[in-house]
């Protein structure tokens, strides 16, 4: 039993005993009516409500049906000599009737479909409120001469302003009365020969409430003072507590749970933006906690609808227990539905039927951004084994060419510093120390091409400063941190400093260029920006195009802004965390 | 000199210049080695990790410490690490700070606390022998030697927004020659200026960077870097 059935076996038992204590004050005080018939019509709508709040717990018309079964006892408390209780009892007798209509024009869904629907039930609702108003002020059991009665706070108490306003209300209840039969006749109107099936004994039962309404505003407001109108008070009771059985019978062949699935097959007839469908999936089924995971198939493992990794729970008890409802296509397993084991497993199933459509279409969306997230990752890890494999190649040459050369530069400059060499070895070792002198620098570049040693050494601020040394043209550095950062963001923002350097070097006719490294927000800014003629664009040089796919392999942005003759900017944003 | 510095260079006359050697190259430390030895200095200690190389030096007080700026541990800059633990720790021995690669911003952080007994110099130059031995023997005396192409870099990426651009052609070589570490006298040799005509030059150099003339020799090197590196930044 989870929390919530305990609340509300714990509701049912108090709401009996309200009932119940209700009729033994009216027994106690000699009040000449069928007290079964009185408790029984109670009993159905609590019961009829708890149900209802048990197999729907999103519908408001499980409490409605509670609200019903419980306020008008208050009218039997009002025998009571205790003061507020007699006011309080007649302004709960006008309250039942206002709910049974919005139970009725909102079943079976809860929800009000039309305008005009909802515009019946503010209107009912509205006089009641006004009656009620005027009751606070004027009702005073003692105004009529009961010395006995206890005292009420009435503001303006008057006898007959209270007559008065009961017999205008039940005159004005004719006309929404006749609003209500409008609306009920409306929908009937528009229902389908299914729903026609399915909602006539409810509308035989409203409909002769509301009748049984009609014939009693013709009757005396007391029914204890008259024959006709205790017949009719009769009648209505008795059907009141036939009602309740129609929406339990109506609730036990889990129509209203087929309703939340109509509900949702009207949700889903618009395509839903990825994720929707969870939350339109938990409010049809009334679990907020409710989660959609989709299955990728050939991969064991689960993603929620936007890709993103998820897990199917274990088996837990307690609170925190989730039951795993697979919806399966041609035998392999599509989505998974995560829920409060409290569901009804067939209100699930059938939910997902009607969600079928929409499951598959966002099984794919999910599985498109699952491999779009593989694609990244992998774009990614490919970017960072570059880097790893120019970091071991440039660490090889220094230490094994670079290394061996300077060792033989080194052999060769004491072979040429031996006296008594002849002339022509000595020309030639010198022709061959200016060879290895060209063949170490051009392998020094070629090295820090590949990757520069002061980047891992120094971080970003440091190599940037190194590229605008060697820069064929002035370049100014503005750097505003000196920290680390991630070794993929650092190299990547290296790359692009160092490319569009070097494309400033070659194409811009620039004078001078400059370049901004500054974090904000948790992202890294890279700007390079020059003087020069503009026009560049990376859909034509394969230079800024790798640009482009270097930052945006690191989750970045990259843009170039250029104008002809305005100069060039390269902007590149990376996240830090990359 | 160190009272136990034994030998006696046999062009100079004076005792023997003692060096330690740190890289992580057997070949390439055996090699210098044998260069500085033919060349009148005493190698009084090899390491091939930063780690032995403190322990040598702890050992032997050398005059000049020759190190290659990436060995192990991490291969990083353990070398430039330890040649400013070493600047800290032993502020008699000079350092020199041998590099595959040149860069600027490790030049000024070997440069900025103490302008005496420091080189950085690109690893290839050992093979000009005669300009590195000199080298040593300057750092040794308590001068400096920063690699051409640092100086090269510096100027030539100062704007010409600054009071650079005011230099004679000839002023402008002088001042790279300078900025290396070198003396007046090691000037007049590279250009073949007679002494007065280079030191009127370095004075025209001090006034119209501003300047304090008179520093000495060992101080202006730092002068003249700072002065290019900030120039136009």
């Amino acid at each position: 039993m989870t929390r919530r059935r305990w609340g509300l076996v714990a509701l049912a038992a108090a709401g009996a005993a309200w009932i119940l204590g209700a009729e033994w004050v009216s027994i106690h005080h000699g009040v000449p009516e069928n007290h079964l018939i009185d408790a029984l019509g109670g009993l159905a709508f609590l019961a009829g409500g708890i149900i209802a709040l048990d197999r729907r717990p999103g519908n408001v018309i499980g409490p409605l049906m509670v609200a019903v079964g419980l306020v008008p006892y208050l009218g039997n408390y009002g025998n009571l000599n205790v003061p507020l209780l007699p006011l309080l009892g007649v302004i709960s007798g006008y309250w039942a009737a206002p709910m049974l209509a919005h139970i009725a024009l909102c079943y079976p869904s809860g929800q009000l479909r039309t305008r005009f629907d909802r515009i019946v039930v503010g209107l009912i609702y509205a006089s009641t409120v006004a009656i009620s108003i005027v009751l606070l002020l004027v009702f005073d059991p003692r105004s009529g001469g009961c010395t006995q009665c206890a005292w009420e706070p009435a503001p303006a108490p008057s006898r007959d302003v209270f007559l008065a306003a009961g017999t205008a209300y039940q005159r004005l209840g004719v006309a929404l009365v006749l609003l209500f039969l409008a609306a009920v006749w409306r929908r009937w109107r528009r229902a389908t020969p299914a729903g026609r099936r399915d909602l006539t004994p409810l509308w035989l039962a409203t409909g002769l409430i509301a009748l049984g309404y009609l014939l009693s505003a013709f009757a005396s407001p007391f029914p204890l003072a008259d024959p006709f109108a205790y017949l009719i008070w009769e009648l209505q009771s008795l059907l009141q507590i036939s009602l309740p059985a129609v929406f339990v019978w109506g609730l036990l062949s889990s129509r209203l749970a087929r309703s939340a699935v109509g509900d949702l097959m009207l949700r889903l007839e618009r395509p839903l933006p990825p994720g929707e469908l969870q939350v339109s999936l938990a409010r049809a089924l009334g679990d907020p906690a409710l989660e959609l995971r989709y299955a990728l198939h050939g991969q064991d493992r689960w993603v929620d609808a936007h890709g993103r990794r998820g897990s199917l729970p274990q088996p837990r008890a307690g609170r925190q227990a989730r039951t795993v409802t697979v919806v399966e296509r041609d035998g392999r397993p599509l989505a998974a539905l995560i829920h409060d084991p409290a569901l009804d497993q067939g209100l699930v199933r059938a939910a997902a039927a009607a969600a079928g459509m929409a499951i598959e279409n966002e099984w794919l969306h999910a599985e498109l951004r699952a491999q779009l997230a593989e694609v990244q990752a992998s774009r990614q890890r490919i970017v960072a084994a570059e880097d790893r494999e120019r970091r071991r190649v440039e660490r090889n040459l220094h230490d094994g060419a670079q290394q061996r050369l300077a060792t033989l530069a080194l052999s060769l400059a004491m072979l040429r510093d031996r006296d008594g060499a002849d002339p022509a070895a000595a020309a030639a070792l010198e022709q061959a120390s200016a060879e290895l002198k060209q063949a170490i620098d051009e392998l020094r570049e070629l090295a820090r091409g590949i990757h520069p040693a002061i980047l891992t050494e120094e971080g970003l601020p440091a190599a940037v400063e190194s590229l605008a040394d060697r820069s064929a043209l002035p370049v100014r550095v503005v750097a505003n941190f000196d920290g680390r950062l991630p070794e993929p963001v650092e190299t990547a923002a290296y790359f692009v400093v160092a490319e569009s350097l070097a494309n400033v070097a070659k194409y811009a006719c620039a004078s001078a260029a400059q370049v901004e490294i500054s974090r904000l927000n948790g992202s890294l800014h890279v700007a390079v920006l020059d003087d020069g003629v503009g026009g560049a664009d990376p859909s034509l040089g394969s230079g800024l195009r790798g640009l482009e796919d270097r930052v945006s392999a690191v989750r970045g942005r990259f843009r170039v802004e250029t104008a002809p003759g305005g100069g060039t900017r390269i902007l590149a944003e990376i996240p830090c965390d990359a | 000199m160190p009272e136990h510095a034994p030998g006696v260079a046999p062009e100079t006359g004076s005792a023997a210049i003692r060096v330690v050697l740190a890289d992580d190259s057997v070949l390439f430390r055996e090699g210098l080695a044998r260069v500085l030895a033919d060349n009148g200095f005493t190698v009084v200690g090899q390491a091939g990790d930063a780690a032995a190389l403190h322990a040598v030096v702890a050992e032997q007080e050398p005059d000049v410490v020759v190190t290659d700026i990436r060995m192990p541990p991490t291969n990083s800059n353990d070398g430039l690490l330890a040649a400013q633990r070493l600047r800290a720790e032993h502020p008699g021995v000079g350092v020199l700070v041998l590099s595959q690669y040149v860069e600027t911003r490790q030049a000024i952080r070997l440069l900025q606390h103490a302008p005496q007994r420091v080189g950085y110099l690109l690893k290839d130059r050992v093979s000009d022998i005669p300009e590195f031995a000199a080298a040593v023997r300057r750092i040794a005396r308590g001068g400096s030697a920063i690699d051409p192409d640092v100086v090269a870099q510096l100027l030539r990426r100062r704007g010409e927004d600054s009071a650079l651009a005011e230099l004679t052609g000839r002023e402008q070589d002088i001042l790279a020659l300078l900025a290396e570490g070198r003396s007046n006298r090691a000037i007049c040799d590279r250009l073949v200026l007679s002494p007065k005509t280079v030191e009127t030059h370095v004075g025209s150099i001090f006034a119209k960077l501003g300047l304090l003339p008179g520093a000495d020799d060992h101080r202006r090197v730092l002068a003249v870097l700072m002065y290019i590196r900030q120039a136009g930044s």
